[in-house]
């Protein structure tokens, strides 16, 4: 049976993996973009982004575009995975209700 | 961990609520550009067929029709600069040559067909913006399709059925409603 996972089920970086897991496997979104979708402030996104960097679950990629600096962010495979078997988790709960 | 079930189900809900909106600014970020622009240089265009001399209004349609073509490849190529993809082009060129080639098959059939009469012209022009337009429903968002082919009906109608009112109706119902969309589109989320 697929269990919770804490890092994943708090509230910002649930919808950071949701957003993220939206894309497909070769996409990147931009942090501003993301900052944008989910209401939120930038350090505020930026300490969550850590956390599920830290736990493997996204790719934060720094580069230049346009000789700007931009923040590229995805879901890896392991991300994908574990946020995958947190849906079903809630799903069972769901269901026992 | 343990959670209650109404936690999990407010969980499941930002979890589907989310992925909508993800979906939804990544698929229509840019396809209210195209309307609001097209259906200003409508506007405009069928404005001055209906109030200008033939000779001049034919030029403003060719001013605003290259204007067009050029804005509508460059926000093609800047749509979506919030997702980057790994493919090495990417849709949003793609987005933008399908636009300037577009433009040139409309340049080249007017070309083949000349001479055309003020109508006749606006008529091929109404073709091959809705073929974009629905192109890019197909492509970007669904919905907008239904409302490409809707106008596309509407210039038909006005073009066979109602030629004395056929550039008003083109500019208020057709460019007005093109700009309607665009600014609903834009706001809706």
């Amino acid at each position: 049976m697929a269990e919770l996972n804490e890092t994943i089920h708090q509230t910002v970086r649930l919808r950071i993996m949701a957003a993220l897991v939206t894309l497909e496997t070769n996409e990147e979104l931009e942090f501003t973009y993301l900052r944008d979708l989910l209401e939120v402030t930038d350090g505020n996104l930026g300490a969550h982004l850590r956390k599920l960097e830290d736990a493997s679950y996204i790719t934060i990629n720094k580069t230049f575009v346009e000789r700007k600096p931009r923040t590229y962010l995805s879901a890896t495979a392991n991300g994908r995975k574990v946020f995958s078997e947190h849906v079903a988790a809630l799903e069972t709960i769901l269901k026992s209700k | 961990m343990n959670i209650s079930p109404t936690e999990a189900e407010e969980a499941l809900t930002a979890i589907q609520t989310m992925m909508q909106k993800t979906r939804r600014a990544i698929s229509s970020s840019g396809a209210y550009k195209f309307l609001i622009l097209w259906g200003a240089i409508w506007m405009v265009g069928f404005l001055g067929s209906q109030f200008l001399p033939k000779e001049m209004a034919g030029y403003v349609w060719i001013g605003l029709d290259i204007m067009g073509g050029i804005l509508s490849a460059i926000i093609g190529i800047r749509m979506n600069r919030g997702v980057r993809t790994s493919t090495p082009t990417s849709s949003g060129k793609r987005i933008g040559i399908f636009w300037l080639l577009l433009f040139f098959y409309c340049f080249a059939a007017v070309a083949v067909a000349w001479p055309v009469d003020g109508k006749q012209l606006a008529m091929f022009i109404i073709l091959f913006v809705t073929v974009g337009w629905i192109a890019m429903g197909l492509l970007l968002s669904f919905a907008s399709v239904w409302w490409g082919l809707a106008l596309l009906g509407l210039s038909l109608v006005a073009y066979f059925l109602l030629p004395d009112i056929f550039y008003l109706l083109m500019a208020f119902l057709g460019g007005g409603g093109m700009i309607a969309l665009g600014i609903h589109m834009r706001n809706r989320w």
